[in-house]
């Protein structure tokens, strides 16, 4: 046999384009493997040259599933152009952002269960691939896929009460928010005349946990291995209490024992990071610079925050949290499977935090801006659904902005997701006689677990063949095949 | 003011992507020519639970760019609910959300998709000017054809 190179184009059901290449040697063995980032994004140069003012609008055009999140780490840097830091922002302006945030996380933690995992959880690996889909949910547990809608409806009506219906709305202005929130809108999300109510949401939170739990007794063994090895941990976490915190909070890193290896103001993140790059990707990898390119890589998202948080302020996520962590006996989880498991308990936790503020007669306050002295430089940092989001803005003294740096929580995962690839294409590839097309959804499920945003925003009809190319050790295309 | 009574007219793109904004820009001429806004929807791409949404009504038009040719630069062509299942949630497809809302919601609105030709797709604001051509095109054509739009007076 001669040499091979599998390539996977684009990988399927992840948020935006990728491409995974496999090279085999002559006895079939993977030699390695990689995932490459294909499409160039240049918004940081894009945004050059704008006044700062328009930073969190524009930035929603960077991704078509989590353009608040873009918004509100954007907003976050602009605060301190205008000189307001996160801890003088009104209270009224916090809380409204934060109900923003969660409601984002929780449709969008949402979307990527029922969409995105549900079908390979339902109908397992080796099912056809015209059956792992939505629409073979939808056929086969209507019920299901009907919830999973209106779970990410509610989020999406959360977003669209504060930010407006249009896609170009907004919630957050340079220190602090445009709009309140009123009577008739906090009523709409408690009463549960029009939508499922907020009480639903968390009912609903708590079943798919139960699903999840009862999918784990009955495939420990498989999910505990599948694409599983150790690595650090990044995540915020509340200032005061180390408890998981998703808005503002201190960057802490733990490696992959529980050694606390960063616990920094999130704003000091440009003395602690670099960002190395590799020639056969566009998407570079952060790491922590005391501790090298090698080891000092980590994953974010919501397996690693579980794993840097002390606790869960929410009650009912709390108690699954101990679950969770019991299982590893309060050891940090490398399992990367059982980063479904970690989402839905955020989205669970989501769900409360959306009925606590709901509760909060501040969120209805008119205190809505802060002001203070112009600064040049700002730094946003927020736990967007995928994990850590960075936003940095420079301007001069017209307010034009200079330099953007953004570092998506995808970046910070590029290392992770290339490890899971060869994980997974050594346990399922390696000296196969043949390979098979639940062979390679094995390979996108690793990348899958991540829910990465790989690119965004271009998204012409006519433009999304998952094509897959076998070549020889020459680059000779021996097979292909386009589904 | 021109009403389009039980028609959605979805517009798909980015607006900071060069021609992948002509969705949104079909949307804004219609807005110009004084039909109401509220049967318009911008979205940067479809999403399941547009399945819900698209079961309110009698007709439905999504308007995309697109990147492969098409003889007149545009088109206009009415589709059903998919047979074959497309291989992406992210970017799903109009046929694929007319099978979820059949099969969840057991409705079936009358569904048309409206492409118009791009060719550059750059992070930049605003068409090309055989895009803005073409959407003028697209626009009036559809405009002189207006029994395709349920109810519009």
């Amino acid at each position: 046999m001669s040499k091979r190179k599998i390539v996977i184009e684009p990988v399927t059901r992840v948020e935006g384009h990728g491409k995974v290449t496999i090279k085999l040697d002559e006895k079939g063995k993977v030699e390695d493997a990689f995932l490459h980032i294909v499409e160039f994004r240049g918004f940081e140069k894009f945004i050059q040259g704008h006044p700062y003012w328009e930073a969190p609008v524009l930035v929603q055009r960077l991704c078509g599933i989590c353009p608040v999140s873009h918004h509100l780490a954007a907003a976050k840097a602009i605060d301190q152009l205008v000189g307001v830091d996160p801890e003088n922002l009104t209270p009224t302006a916090t809380k409204l952002r934060r109900l923003l945030h969660y409601g984002q996380v929780f449709q969008s933690h949402s979307l990527h269960f029922f969409y995105l995992a549900s079908p390979d959880i339902l109908f397992g690996i080796n099912a056809p691939a015209e059956k792992r889909n939505i629409v073979a949910v939808a056929s086969e547990n209507r019920e299901l896929a009907k919830k999973g809608i209106l779970m990410r409806k509610f989020g999406q009506e959360i977003i669209k009460a504060l930010a407006g219906k249009k896609i170009h709305g907004i919630l957050a202005v340079p220190g602090g928010v445009h709009k309140t929130f009123t009577k008739e809108e906090r009523e709409y999300f408690l009463d549960g005349k029009e939508i499922p109510n907020v009480d639903t949401m968390i009912a609903w939170s708590k079943e798919v946990i139960d699903f999840m739990k009862n999918y784990h007794l009955e495939n420990g063994e498989w999910i505990d291995n599948f694409a599983a090895y150790p690595s650090n941990h990044l995540g915020l976490v509340d200032k005061e209490t180390g408890a998981l915190e998703l808005y503002d909070g201190r960057l802490r890193s733990i490696d992959s024992e529980g050694n606390e290896l960063l616990n920094i103001e999130d704003i000091e993140y440009r003395y602690h990071f670099k960002e190395a790059v590799e020639p056969w990707s566009y998407l570079k990898f952060p790491y922590m610079t005391k501790y090298g390119r090698e080891k000092g890589w980590n994953r974010v998202g919501p397996l690693a925050r579980l794993n840097t948080s002390s606790h869960i302020t929410t009650p009912f996520a709390e108690v699954e949290r101990q679950i969770f962590k019991a299982y590893t006996q309060n050891k940090p989880n490398n399992m990367t499977m059982h980063t479904h498991w970690a989402r839905l308990i955020e989205m669970l936790h989501c769900a409360e935090l959306i009925k606590e503020l709901l509760l909060d007669d501040d969120l209805m306050g008119t205190d809505l801006v802060s002001t203070g002295t112009p600064r040049n430089k700002g730094i946003g940092i927020i736990e967007a659904p995928r994990g850590t989001l960075i936003h940095e803005y420079h301007t001069d003294d017209k307010g034009l902005i200079t330099k953007c740096n953004l570092i998506v929580s995808t970046t910070h995962n590029n290392e992770a997701m290339n490890r899971g690839v060869r994980a997974v294409a050594n346990e399922v590839l390696s000296e196969k006689p043949e390979i098979t097309e639940p062979m390679l959804n094995q390979v996108e499920m690793a990348i899958r677990a991540y829910d990465p945003c790989l690119s965004c925003a271009t998204h012409a009809l006519g433009q999304m063949p998952l094509i897959v190319q076998l070549e020889d050790t020459n680059g000779n295309l021996i097979d292909e095949k386009i589904r | 003011m021109k009403k389009l009574d039980n028609t959605l007219i979805i517009g798909i793109g980015n607006n900071t992507r060069q021609d992948d904004g002509l969705g949104w820009s079909f949307l804004e001429i219609l807005e110009k020519n004084g039909f109401n806004s509220e049967n318009l929807l911008y979205k940067y791409q479809l999403m399941v639970e547009d399945a819900e949404l698209i079961g309110e009504y009698e007709t439905v038009f999504f308007v995309d760019a697109c990147k492969t040719d098409i003889p007149k630069e545009f088109e206009i062509k009415r589709i059903f609910p998919a047979e074959q299942v497309a291989f992406s949630t992210h970017e799903v497809p109009p046929n694929q959300i007319l099978n979820l809302c059949e099969t969840i919601y057991n409705k079936k609105p009358k569904a048309y998709i409206i492409k118009i030709q791009g060719y550059e797709w750059d992070i930049e604001i605003g068409l090309t000017e055989q895009a803005k051509i073409n959407l003028k095109n697209a626009f009036s054509f559809f405009i002189e054809n207006k029994n395709l739009v349920s109810k519009s007076r």
